[in-house]
């Protein structure tokens, strides 16, 4: 680890100039840390300015409900997110995917804007030997290698999967990411993201020195998530599915649909959504007819052919609990 | 599928009650480990030490083509870089060090010594590498073709790694003519052995310290390790204190794992399930040193007939194996009791009513009805029978452990001020072996535990064995009843002179000296009456565990009850019942604890752990707690440990057995529950969906 300098800016704004101050190599926004610390101690990422946020006001840690959506500041934390009474009841999506990352002592540290802008888990990225695509190197050592839990959607040349839990559900409830420091105000969140094919190094769009201040979405009382995970303590999940519903009498009147751990963006499903239109919240048939689309466009890698299925499931057990049901035969 | 009916195991612990010499005993340091004030040998800075970094191989198999010695020796704080080889034959492995004044300074070194390794093909699949299979022998065919029916089948078991949380290795505080080592190891001796001539100094002139050990499993056994003497050689030529601990990556890689295994099962039955024979073929992956792969199938637990072994080490390019908490067990013995299990099947036989034909030990069979009834047996339901989103099943398996002598010296001390001391120079590993100690010293003593002040860990005290292959608690345990008693007597003789009592009148309980019926003196005052103090001495050996006949081999059986979703492929263990042969326990919460943590483990490689090698490049692509997988709270089911103390009054070997049967008995409940078997760990949800045949394209 190369020695750094810490700056503790007391707006967003002064973070913004801040992480564009050229006087340094590599001035770095740190959130929670989780992941940036992550970075710094396997030598993937040398800042000598790290840009703390932990100072600002502004509403960055604060989370409320102006004009009928969802305000979120910047710097709340999952836990924060996943106790938080106001999202609970208007958004559940969002409040069961912070619940469900990670660990509680993560959950503590970790916040929204560091959760969505953190960097791939892809084990080549992660262990400094491996100069992959997207380190610069000329492979990607997932193809021929171990890509058991890489991505079935959207991968090449490079095949992460997107790490963030909250993105797919911000997708799903119309989520905007708000912005200090470049020419931009806001970005809808379904657009922050890139798939490899547009640029290996990086995974969203935002340029250095632009700051996230706050997220907003609309409120989605009836939507759900479910994911599927290995280990239920400390791990990431195999594939998920956030599923959110407009439904009257009794009919299912559309439907958003994003997954999350099998592609490298947050990887919407706008044919299980058009599926689910029209269907009758009782007709479980038509719910898990819908939700085996998902599978459809899958170009699974050697290992993770079972992605396909999970994905199927979690869309189908996603879409009940948006009803407010579990599947049937689970205790 | 979460559980909010989870019970603690606390909660069913009224079945051991009474059970043992001191049933409410908490661990000694129990409250210095769990506040941090508990100074593991990785938490010990000397200041002005040196700090010491491996140069490793990247790659499954690498060569060193070039480094950058001269722009690493210019980095401040960088003593010296030695490189002493120019290729690794697996990851992790050390080609050569560096020794800086700091750990930042050595971090900037290794990134300026700029290692440029060529990478070979490695060996990195055990499948891939046993090559044609041998057919089978003649004498096995024979026995095979006697059955009615026969079983074909392979099982595998992928490699554990130890992954200890405190990592390995020591810090050593040097001063020219004396030093303390403070390491993280199983055997204190052991590592005072290894180090005299590395560290250029007598015996008397250092001391190992380890006080506290951060988890081992046999990896911390056999001498001061490379960490250790690396460290050791370092320090004496620079004449400072070195600080030398691995980090995460590195203990995944390279410092000892339970190997993996292929079996290869062809046996003949007949209907009624008795085995007539046939022949068992296991292959362990090594590392390139070709040893330590052992599988131990058949056990010998059951009668398997006229049953051939035959076994082969097969070398990968990856780390090595090292003694891991019941070496070659669990591997061995997920592959047998699955092997019943599939046998009970093509009989159509209930798995235990087979088991209970074969099994050898009638001690052991009374323990698998007594678990049977605790897990309620009665309510499994048959194999492939049923159909649901989500299944139940139940499964079982046993266990047994040698008792191996060992030799120790103990001391009792009962200073003229009152206060007690217990002295050995063992390590406690995490078992409870300095609370094992003060309460066999007290209870044979007649006082209470925290009169007693236990000194472990220090290989300036009396000599004890290393602690490996459960033989810690068995042999200190006498050896202290001896000291304790010697001790007792030596101050009962003296203070019958000093009362003028008639010999055999006084003695001591609940901390007092009794004559006859009365309270005669309080402890206090009656070690002020000694004229010096008095020091105890026991001793074990194998002469005196020979003539012990009060205790033994112990036993085990063990039940799963779980619940699988057809559908995802998860597995949710929802109870665990343990029962373990124990002989006379000396404290009920360590004992089951050691029980539960066995169980734990076993779960945890039933379900997780897998070392992944890359098989392009060799290297292990998690070398970390992230995506090697751990069993954590929320996996963990209810386990009910039952004390088996019926089988005589002395201590039993209790470290190993409880982690042996946890594997193969979850494997089986998993076949219960699917009607199809899963014959390789660790069952992950894509093998149990491959086993229902809906795994998509997988
Ligand atoms: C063991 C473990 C398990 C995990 N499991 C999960 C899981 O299951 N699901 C999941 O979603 N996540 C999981 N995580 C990841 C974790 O949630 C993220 O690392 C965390 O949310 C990052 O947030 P942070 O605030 O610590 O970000 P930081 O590390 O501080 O920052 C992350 C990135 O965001 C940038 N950044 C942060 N804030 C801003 C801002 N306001 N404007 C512009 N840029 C900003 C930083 O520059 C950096 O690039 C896991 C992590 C661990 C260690
Ligand atoms: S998937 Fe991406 S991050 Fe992983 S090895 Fe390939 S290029 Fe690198």
């Amino acid at each position: 680890m190369k020695s750094f300098a810490i700056a503790r800016p007391g707006s967003h704004a002064a973070a913004a100039k801040l992480a564009a101050d050229k006087t340094y190599t590599l001035p770095v926004i740190k959130s929670g840390g989780i992941d940036i610390i992550d970075q710094m101690k396997e030598g993937l990422l040398e800042p000598d300015l790290l840009v703390h946020l932990g100072s600002i006001g502004e509403g960055a840690a604060t989370i409320s409900m102006e004009g009928g959506r969802l305000r979120i500041g910047a710097g709340v934390t999952l836990a924060q997110i996943a106790s938080s009474p106001i999202v609970i009841e208007h958004c559940p999506v969002l409040a069961q995917t912070a619940a469900s990352a990670a660990t509680p002592a993560v959950r503590n540290m970790a916040t929204i804007a560091g959760n969505l802008l953190q960097r791939p888990r892809c084990w080549y990225f992660r262990q400094h030997q491996f100069d992959c695509l997207k380190k610069g190197g000329g492979t990607c050592y997932a193809v021929e290698g171990e890509n058991k839990y890489h991505a079935i959607f959207g991968g090449g040349p490079c095949h992460i999967v997107h790490p963030s839990n909250l993105a797919p559900a911000l997708v799903v409830a119309g989520g905007v990411a708000h912005l200090v420091g470049g020419k931009r105000t806001s970005i809808p969140i379904a657009d922050l993201f890139h798939t490899p094919d547009k640029g290996v190094r990086t995974e969203h769009v935002l340029e250095p020195g632009e700051v996230l201040t706050h997220l907003t979405c609309d409120a989605a009382p009836a939507s759900g998530f479910c994911g599927i995970k290995e280990k239920q303590s400390f791990d990431w999940p195999l594939a998920f599915a956030c599923v959110g519903l407009r439904v009257t009498d009794g009919t299912i009147q559309s439907a958003g649909v994003c997954a999350g751990a099998v592609a490298p963006v947050p990887w919407s499903l706008p044919r299980v959504a058009e599926a689910l239109a029209g269907v009758k919240v009782g007709d479980d048939a038509a719910i898990r007819a819908a939700a085996v689309l998902s599978g459809q466009d899958a170009r699974p890698m050697r290992d993770n052919g079972y992605k396909v299925r999970l994905l199927g499931v979690a869309v189908h057990r996603a879409a009940l609990k948006a009803l407010g049901r579990e599947a049937e035969g689970l205790s | 599928m979460p559980d909010s009916t989870v019970l603690l195991p606390t909660n069913n612990r009224p079945a051991n009650t009474g059970s043992s010499m001191n049933d409410d005993a908490s661990r000694l340091d129990g409250i210095a480990k769990v506040t941090g004030a508990a100074k593991y040998g990785r938490d010990v800075y000397v200041p002005n030490s040196l700090f010491v970094a491996f140069v490793r191989c990247p790659w499954g198999v690498g060569e060193l083509v070039s480094s950058n010695r001269d722009a690493a020796m210019k980095v401040p704080g960088v003593l010296d870089v030695e490189l002493t080889k120019k290729e690794g034959q697996y990851h992790g492995a050390t080609v050569g060090h560096m020794i800086a004044e700091s750990p930042a300074a050595l971090s900037r070194g290794m990134s300026e010594l700029a290692c440029r390794w060529k990478r070979r093909e490695a060996k990195t699949r055990l499948a891939e590498e046993i090559g044609e299979e041998p057919p089978i022998g003649e004498a096995a065919a024979a026995a095979l073709a006697k059955g009615s029916k026969r079983l074909e089948a392979d099982y595998s078991t992928e490699v554990q790694t130890h992954s200890s949380l405190e990592t390995h290795g020591v810090s050593i505080d040097f001063k020219s003519d004396s030093a303390v080592v403070y390491a993280s190891t199983q055997g204190t001796f052991s590592v005072r052995d290894g180090l005299d001539e590395r560290l250029k100094l007598k015996r008397s002139q250092y001391e190992v310290v380890c006080e506290y050990v951060g988890g081992g499993f046999g990896s911390k056994l056999g001498g001061a390790g490379k960490e250790g003497i690396t460290a050791a050689m370092i320090a004496a030529k620079y004449n400072r204190p070195v600080y030398l601990f691995c980090n995460r990556a590195e203990e995944h890689l390279d410092t000892g794992n339970r190997p993996g295994s292929r079996t290869r099962v062809r046996i003949g039955f007949n209907d009624d399930g008795t085995i007539v024979g046939g022949e068992i073929r296991t292959w362990g992956s090594v590392g390139p040193n070709k040893s330590g792969g052992g599988c131990n199938v058949p056990s010998g637990r059951y009668n398997l007939g006229d049953t051939k072994k035959a076994h082969e080490d097969v070398a990968l390019n990856a780390g090595m194996p090292r003694a891991f908490r019941a070496p070659g067990h669990p591997q061995g013995s997920f592959a047998e009791e699955m092997m019943l299990d599939e046998v009970a099947f093509a009989c159509g036989l209930d798995p235990l009513a087979l088991r209970l034909k074969l099994i050898r030990s009638d001690a052991i069979k009374e323990m698998a009805s007594l678990g049977a009834r605790q897990i309620g047996w009665d309510n499994r339901r048959p194999t492939g029978s049923q159909k649901g989103v989500v299944r139940r099943g139940m499964g079982m398996g046993i266990t047994s452990w040698g008792r191996f002598p060992a030799a120790v010296e103990a001391e009792v001390v009962i200073n003229q001020d009152g206060s007690i001391e217990a002295r050995t120079g063992t390590q406690d590993i995490g078992t409870g072996q300095r609370t094992m100690v003060g309460i066999v010293t007290s209870s044979t003593l007649g006082v209470s535990l925290d009169a007693v002040t236990v000194r472990i860990g220090r290989s300036t005290l009396p000599e004890g064995p290393g602690s490996g292959g459960s033989v810690t608690a068995v042999n200190s345990a006498p050896a202290f009843i001896a000291a304790a008693e010697d001790a007792k007597r030596k101050m009962l003789e003296a203070l019958t002179q000093r009362m003028n009592a008639e010999p055999g009148e006084l003695d001591i309980a609940d901390g007092v000296i009794r004559r006859g019926e009365r309270n005669a003196v309080q402890w206090k005052d009656a070690c002020a009456m000694l004229g010096n103090a008095i020091t105890g001495k026991g001793v074990n050996n194998r002469a005196t565990v020979d003539a012990d006949k009060t205790t033994g081999n112990s036993g085990g059986a063990q039940f799963v009850d779980l619940e699988v979703d057809t559908e995802t492929g998860v597995i949710a263990v929802r109870r665990i019942v343990a029962v373990q042969a124990c002989g006379r326990v000396v404290s009920r919460k360590l004992a089951e604890s050691q029980i539960i943590g066995g169980v734990i483990q076993g779960l945890s490689y039933a379900l997780f752990e897998d070392r992944l090698l890359d098989r392009v490049t060799g290297a292990m692509v998690n070398p970390n707690l992230e995506w090697y997988k751990i069993a954590g709270p929320c996996d963990m089911p209810r386990i009910e440990p039952i004390l088996w103390t019926k089988d005589g009054t002395g201590a039993r070997p209790l470290g190993e057995p409880p982690t042996i049967p946890t594997s193969g008995a979850i494997a089986c409940a998993l076949f219960n529950a699917l009607g199809t078997p899963v014959r390789s760990l660790p069952l992950t949800p894509d093998k149990v969906l491959t086993a229902l045949g809906s795994g998509e394209r997988a």
